[in-house]
């Protein structure tokens, strides 16, 4: 039997056994599956969506005003994640990447189309999302494990994982409102790489802390990498995303340009750059 | 333009075809997976319901006994001013204004906190996934907590206010379900609508004022004779008389009362919970 042959039955018994919510779900199924997505956002900034507007609205039999503004920040957006893969979505700024990031994060729901999401998320997307700054490191470590879906006894096994990683055991009971900034990415990381989800999904978070903090980092997220069924990262960082991943999806304006192996589709957007450049 | 839209994705070849869309399951179901859902963020809501509780009364030297003093001094208060001030000098007047108006707090807490919860945890909302019905029923069960207290500080006044331990004080627990029921209802419903509308945040306050004096609470529908159409019409009339009934006169309340109560709490809370989930995914948008 092929080495990758092996590894990949390894891996979908593993998932299969680990989550029995997921159980009558065959493995080979797309973990993170967009059909036809789009996504619009509306600002009603200038004139407030307010209760007077839709009492007169009714009243007067008016229309529905357009919205100052709309603009679609995705749109047909077709892609299917499996199991094992490592996609690096790249582009220039602006272009959808971190809303797509957000939309398979559930954020935002689409506006169109279709959206699965099978397993575990944990985003990096904003270091200490759901985080309370009133309340003490462990507590902070539960509230946040709560928020991905992991209850007391299931992040206890994992505090000590959390702790060897940050280095912050003797400030557990303090309020997190006194760690320093650097503490507090330690501490976000930590969690979200030591719940080992199914999906991970990465925003830029590497370019935090100091150097010895980011090697350590890296080294982390790539055995987190490892485990975790399938990784999408959004990067400008070229070097590293060719570094980790093995599939490359290119956005421009809302949509998916490109997809294909990281190598040329980084060696292509280069390309592009410079170009335009 | 270079823009190679696609229409099919790239990969498609190495994957079998896409499942179908999931169908719309039926009402029962999503309510399943709701429950499920939100069973699953349980922890979530527990935290910030403790959390809460902690802060409040965090570095003071009294701590958590304040939640149960702060009624007590409340209630001493008002006796006072209506037996000394007001010459209304009787006991059972205040026994009879507390077990109307400590479950109205409740209410009014509820429907206050719940209208703002959406806005307030825009930060959290707007960086994770967290289901949305988890900021009201926190802000409710929080309000519920502090109304158990209050409840309690009550019944320690009980006997200094001259009133007698009865065996219908045994139905208070169904009342305070049902009540709860209610109070959520309105609630989740409130919390969706002012996100939307921001001025129904304004608003609650004043509505909140009128309801309070159009519910028999600082009067007594046995002095009036005839009951008038507005508390006939109130929502709230039938929950605060269970409360009034049991408390100060150690009645069952009667059967249509319950049964009244019953039925409004059940439409409340249907009625907030569907407007809550339609809205739900397009809460983060209006933040």
């Amino acid at each position: 039997m092929p080495p990758s042959n092996l590894m990949k039955t390894s891996l979908s018994s593993a998932f299969r056994t680990k989550y029995t919510r997921h159980d009558r779900r065959s493995a080979t199924e797309a973990l993170i599956e967009l059909e036809n997505v789009a996504l619009r956002f509306v600002s009603y900034h200038d004139k407030q969506y307010s209760i007077k507007r839709a009492v007169l609205n009714l009243l007067l039999q008016r229309e529905e005003p357009k919205p100052v503004s709309e603009f679609w920040a995705l749109q047909g957006v077709n892609l299917r994640i499996g199991l094992g893969e490592r996609v690096g979505i790249l582009g220039h700024n602006g272009a959808g990447k971190s809303t797509l990031l957000r939309l398979m994060a559930r954020i935002y729901p689409p506006t169109h189309g279709s959206l699965e999401i099978r397993g575990i998320v944990a985003p990096l997307i904003e270091m200490g999302a759901g985080f309370n700054p009133e309340l003490s490191g462990r507590d902070n470590i539960f509230l946040n494990g709560a928020l991905l879906g992991f209850n007391r006894r299931e992040m206890n096994e994992r505090l000590e994982g959390i702790w060897a990683f940050t280095g912050l055991e003797e400030f557990a009971d303090m309020p997190l409102k006194y760690y320093s900034s650097g503490m507090y990415v330690r501490l976000a990381f930590a969690i979200a790489t030591e719940v080992e989800p199914e999906i991970l999904l990465i925003d830029e978070s590497l370019g935090v802390g100091d150097a010895s903090f980011v090697d350590k980092a890296k080294t982390r997220l790539k055995r987190v990498m490892e485990k975790s069924n399938a990784v999408v990262i959004v990067s400008h960082d070229m070097d590293s995303l060719r570094e980790l991943c093995t599939r490359g999806i290119w956005m421009d304006h809302g949509r998916v340009v490109d997809d294909g192996p990281i190598d040329r589709i980084v060696d292509e957007y280069i390309e592009k750059v410079r170009n335009a450049g | 333009m270079n823009t190679r839209t696609n229409s099919t994705p790239p990969h498609a070849e190495f994957f079998p075809p896409a499942t179908p869309p999931p169908r719309r399951s039926v009402p029962w179901v999503r309510l399943r997976n709701d429950l499920l859902e939100l069973g699953r963020v349980w922890p979530v809501i527990h935290n910030m319901v403790s959390q809460e509780l902690r802060v409040r009364y965090q570095r003071s030297f009294l701590g958590f006994l304040w939640s149960l003093l702060n009624p007590i001094l409340m209630m001493i208060t008002m006796t006072a001013v209506f037996s000394k001030i007001l010459g209304r000098n009787e006991p059972a007047y205040a026994l009879y204004l507390f077990s109307g108006l400590v479950p109205w707090l409740f209410l009014s807490g509820s429907l206050t906190d719940a209208a703002y919860c959406i806005i307030q945890n825009e930060g959290l909302i707007r960086k994770i996934y967290i289901p949305k019905l988890v900021f009201p029923v926190s802000r409710i069960l929080f309000n519920l907590v502090n109304f158990l207290l209050t409840l309690l500080a009550l019944f320690v006044l009980l006997v200094p206010l001259g009133a007698k331990f009865s065996l219908a004080m045994l139905f208070l627990p169904v009342s305070i379900a049902l009540f709860t029921v209610f109070v959520l209802g309105l609630g989740i419903g409130l919390a969706v609508l002012n996100t939307f509308y921001r001025d129904c945040g304004h608003l609650v306050g004043v509505f909140l004022q009128a309801w309070y004096f159009m519910t028999p609470i600082l009067y007594s529908t046995r002095d009036l004779e005839t009951i008038p159409l507005f508390v006939k019409l109130n929502p709230a009339y039938p929950f605060i008389a269970q409360f009034q009934a049991i408390i100060r006169y150690g009645q069952m309340p009667s059967g249509s009362m319950i049964f009244a109560s019953f039925v409004l709490a059940f439409v409340c809370l249907g009625v907030g919970y569907a407007a809550f989930k339609s809205h739900e995914d397009k809460l983060v948008f209006r933040l």
